[in-house]
C-alpha cells in the first residue's frame, strides 16, 4: 500500500499539468461550449504526450484515471476518461480520436457529436461504432455542461459487437469512469468555491469566515476526497465490479450535495455565464444520471456486497458489547 | 501509488488473526466490560501477550521497546482489534499517542519509567482533558496547577473522562499560568491516579457504562517531576498527540461488521429485496470504503515520514459518517428489535464517535482551515 504518486506517476501529473495550464482557463473553454465546440488543441496535446493511451504503454489505468481526474479538475472540454481510460481498457487499443459513450440508443449522452468512435451498451452487448455525420445528432440544450447528442435510428446498424462479456467490461470502466471524473469536476467546483468564500466580503468580512459555510465546505470535501480515492482503487483494481460500482455509488451521492452547495454559497453570480462556476457544477447532473445514477450503482454494490461478506476476523468472535 | 498489500502485510494480518484465536479473553463474545476488576486482569493479559509477540508497540523506535515496523502494520492491528472491541482496553491509547508523547518531550527519567511499562503492556492510562466548561474549547481549561515546593497542587476538575476505572495514570492537562492566552498557560502533568485529593465519581450514561467519569482535584499534590515537557508549553505537544489519537481506531471496520448484520437480517426477513434497503446498503458499503482509504491515506502519510495534515480530520469526519449510516440502517432493518440497548440495531452504539476524540464540528473546523485554507475572522 503506497498512496504516494510514485516518481513516473508526479512526472506524469507536472507534465498533464502543464499542458492544462496552457489550454484550461476558464474564458477559453467556456468561449469553446459558448460556440459549440471541442478542444481540439487540448486532446491533441494530450494525445500527443501519450496521455490519452497510458493504460496500452507500460503504465496503466491508474496513471490514466490521474490524468483524467486532473484534466477534469481544470474543465478541460474532452472526453479524456472515455478515450483514454475507457476505450483502451474495452478495446485494448489507443482510440483513433475522441471517444464518447451511450448507454442505449435512445438517451442523450456526452459530447457524442464530437466523437470518432462511440462505444454503445445494448443490453448485454457493447457495440463500437465510428459514426458518419448522419448517425449522430446534436441535442439542444442551453450551452452549459456537456454538449450532448443523439444517436440516429440507423446509427445501429454500422455498429461492431466488442464479443461476449463486453457489456460488463464496458459498464465497469464507464462507472469507474464517471468516478474519476466526478471526482475531478467535483474538486474543481469545490476549490472554485473555496477561493470565491475568501474574496467576498459581506457584513465586514469574507463570507469564508462564517462557520456555515465553512462547515459545508468541509463536509463537501470529506465527500469529495473519498469519491477520488475510491475512484484511483477501482482503476487500479480493473474495474472489478464492486470496486467500479461503490466509486460510482459515491460520486453519484455526492454530486447533487456538491452542485447544490457549491451554486448556493456563490449567490446570484454563480448563475451567470460569465463567472466559471458553471463550468464544473452544471457537469454533474450529466455523470449523476449516467447509467441509471445513484441507485443503480447503489443497488448493484449492495447485491455484490451481499455475496462477499467480510471474511470472519477469527472463528467464533463477533462485536463485544462496547 | 498503488493498493496492494505487500505479502509480509498479509502475512503479519494472518498471524494476527491467529494470535486472536489464542489470545482473547474466554467469552470474549458479549463480554462484560462492566465487571472491572476482571475486565482489567483480562485486558492486561491480552496486551502483555502482545508485548511479547513484540507487537504492542512494534511501531515504536527500537530504543523505546518498538520494532520500527512500518506504520501500515501498527494500522493493520488497529484494524483487526478495535472492530471486535478493543481488547487492549484503554491501552490502545498508551500506544498511538501517550507513549509518542512522552519520546517527544519527556525527560529521560520519564522516558524510562512510563515508556518500559506501556511497551510491556503493563499499565492503563485515562486522559484528563474536558472539563465542564472546556469540552471542544479544550483550552479554556481551568484546571489549575500552581507550584509549590517539590509539587504541584492542583485544583479543579475534569469531566466525561473514559477507562478511569481502570486507569493507573492520567494524561492531565492543567492550567499554570492563568494570565497567559489561553494556549500558552497549559502544562502537562503525567499524574497517578492513586493520588491524594483525587476523587472520582462515575457518571451513569447510555453509550457505554463506564464511559464517563468525573474526577475531582482538591489541594492534590502531583511532583513536579511528573510535568511532561516544559512549563506552560503543554499545548503544542497535546496538538501533535491528537492528530495520532483520532486515527487510532478504525471505526470503518466496526461500520462493516454492523453491515454483516444487517444483510444477514435483511436476507432474514426479505427486506433484502427493498429497492430502498438495497440503495441504502450499497451507500453505506461505499461510505465505509471511502473512509477506509482516506484513513489509509493518513497512514500513508505517516508512513512516509510527513508531518499530519488535515488529512487526519478528513479520515476522521469520514469514519464517523460511515459508522453513522450503517446505524441508521442497522436501525431500521431491525426494526423492532433496535430499541432493545445492545442490539444490532441499536442506534446508542454509534451515536458517540462523532462526539468522542474531537467532536464532527472541531473536525470540520480543521478541514477548513487545514484543508481549505479558508480565512479565518479575528474580529
Amino acid at each position: 500500500m503506497d498512496l504516494t504518486p510514485n516518481d513516473v506517476q508526479r512526472q506524469i501529473l507536472d507534465s498533464v499539468g502543464r499542458i492544462l495550464e496552457r489550454r484550461t482557463d476558464p474564458q477559453r473553454t467556456r468561449s469553446l461550449l459558448e460556440s459549440g465546440q471541442y478542444d481540439i488543441e487540448l486532446h491533441a496535446d494530450l494525445a500527443e504526450a501519450g496521455f490519452l493511451a497510458l493504460p496500452l504503454s507500460g503504465a496503466g489505468p491508474l496513471e490514466a484515471a490521474l490524468v483524467c481526474e486532473r484534466v477534469a479538475e481544470k474543465a478541460g472540454l474532452i472526453t479524456t476518461a472515455a478515450t483514454g481510460l475507457v476505450f483502451p481498457m474495452v478495446a485494448n487499443k489507443v482510440a483513433p480520436g475522441p471517444v464518447a459513450l451511450a448507454d442505449g440508443p435512445d438517451k442523450p449522452f456526452r459530447m457524442g457529436q464530437f466523437a470518432k468512435v462511440i462505444l454503445v451498451l445494448d443490453g448485454d452487448r457493447a457495440l463500437m461504432l465510428s459514426p458518419s455525420l448522419d448517425d449522430v445528432e446534436p441535442v439542444a440544450n442551453d450551452r452549459t455542461g456537456w454538449p450532448l447528442a443523439k444517436l440516429s435510428r440507423q446509427a445501429l446498424s454500422n455498429a461492431e459487437s466488442l464479443g461476449p462479456g463486453s457489456a460488463e467490461r464496458l459498464r465497469n470502466w464507464w462507472r469507474t469512469a464517471i468516478a474519476v471524473e466526478a471526482a475531478g469536476v467535483m474538486r474543481g467546483a469545490v476549490a472554485t468555491t473555496a477561493r470565491y468564500v475568501t474574496e467576498r466580503i459581506q457584513f465586514g468580512r469574507p463570507i469564508g469566515t462564517f462557520q456555515t459555510i465553512q462547515h459545508r465546505l468541509a463536509q463537501m470535501t470529506v465527500q469529495v476526497e473519498g469519491v477520488y480515492w475510491l475512484a484511483l482503487e477501482a482503476a487500479y483494481r480493473n474495474a472489478e465490479p464492486l470496486f467500479a460500482s461503490r466509486a460510482a455509488t459515491w460520486a453519484a451521492s455526492a454530486a447533487p450535495l456538491v452542485l447544490r452547495e457549491t451554486q448556493q454559497m456563490h449567490g446570484a453570480i454563480g448563475f451567470t455565464r460569465e463567472y466559471p462556476l458553471h463550468l464544473w457544477t452544471m457537469r454533474l447532473p450529466a455523470l449523476q444520471r449516467e447509467l441509471g445514477g445513484l441507485s443503480s450503482h447503489a443497488r448493484f454494490t449492495a447485491k455484490l456486497r451481499a455475496k462477499q461478506r467480510v471474511e470472519p476476523l477469527t472463528p467464533a468472535i463477533e462485536r463485544s458489547t462496547a | 501509488m498503488n493498493f496492494d498489500w505487500t505479502d509480509e502485510d498479509n502475512q503479519y494480518r494472518q498471524d494476527v488473526r491467529e494470535f486472536l484465536a489464542e489470545a482473547l479473553p474466554p467469552g470474549w463474545s458479549g463480554y462484560d466490560k462492566n465487571n472491572l476488576p476482571k475486565y482489567k486482569e483480562d485486558a492486561g493479559k491480552f496486551s502483555q501477550a502482545l508485548a511479547q509477540r513484540g507487537w504492542l508497540t512494534q511501531n515504536w523506535p527500537r530504543e523505546y521497546g518498538g520494532q520500527e515496523a512500518s506504520p501500515w502494520r501498527h494500522a493493520i492491528l488497529n484494524e483487526e482489534l478495535w472492530p471486535i472491541g478493543e481488547p487492549r482496553g484503554s491501552q490502545y491509547m498508551n500506544v498511538n499517542w501517550i507513549g509518542p508523547a512522552i519520546m517527544a518531550a519527556g525527560t529521560p527519567e520519564q522516558k524510562a519509567y512510563h515508556l518500559k511499562r506501556i511497551s510491556a503492556g503493563d499499565v492503563f492510562w485515562c486522559q484528563g482533558f474536558s472539563e465542564p466548561d472546556a469540552g471542544s474549547d479544550l483550552p479554556a481549561l481551568r484546571t489549575r496547577a500552581v507550584r509549590d515546593g517539590d509539587d504541584y497542587v492542583v485544583n479543579g476538575a475534569k469531566i466525561w473522562t473514559s477507562h478511569v476505572g481502570t486507569a493507573d495514570f492520567c494524561f492531565l492537562l492543567v492550567r499554570t499560568d492563568p494570565e497567559a492566552s489561553k494556549r500558552a498557560g497549559i502544562s502537562i502533568l503525567l499524574t497517578p491516579m492513586d493520588l491524594p485529593g483525587l476523587e472520582v465519581r462515575h457518571i451513569p450514561g447510555f453509550v457505554g457504562e463506564q464511559s464517563f467519569h468525573h474526577l475531582i482535584f482538591t489541594d492534590a499534590r502531583v511532583p513536579a517531576d511528573c510535568r511532561l515537557g516544559e512549563e506552560n508549553r503543554g499545548w503544542d505537544i497535546v496538538r501533535r498527540a491528537l492528530s495520532y489519537e483520532r486515527v487510532g481506531a478504525s471505526h470503518y471496520g466496526r461500520a462493516e461488521l454492523i453491515l454483516d448484520k444487517v444483510l444477514d437480517e435483511a436476507e432474514r426477513t426479505g427486506l433484502i429485496d427493498d429497492p430502498e434497503i438495497q440503495s441504502r446498503i450499497g451507500e453505506v458499503e461505499a461510505a465505509i470504503a471511502a473512509s477506509r482509504l482516506l484513513t489509509y491515506r493518513v497512514v500513508d502519510i505517516r508512513a512516509h515520514g510527513s508531518p499530519p495534515t488535515a488529512d487526519t480530520n478528513v479520515s476522521r469526519v469520514a469514519q464517523t459518517q460511515a459508522l453513522r449510516l450503517a446505524g441508521e440502517l442497522a436501525h431500521i432493518v431491525f426494526g423492532e428489535e433496535g430499541l432493545k440497548a445492545h442490539s444490532a440495531g441499536d442506534v446508542r452504539r454509534v451515536l458517540a464517535f462523532s462526539v468522542a476524540a474531537g467532536t464532527t464540528e472541531m473536525q470540520l473546523d480543521q478541514i477548513a482551515s487545514g484543508h481549505l485554507n479558508l480565512p479565518i475572522f479575528r474580529g
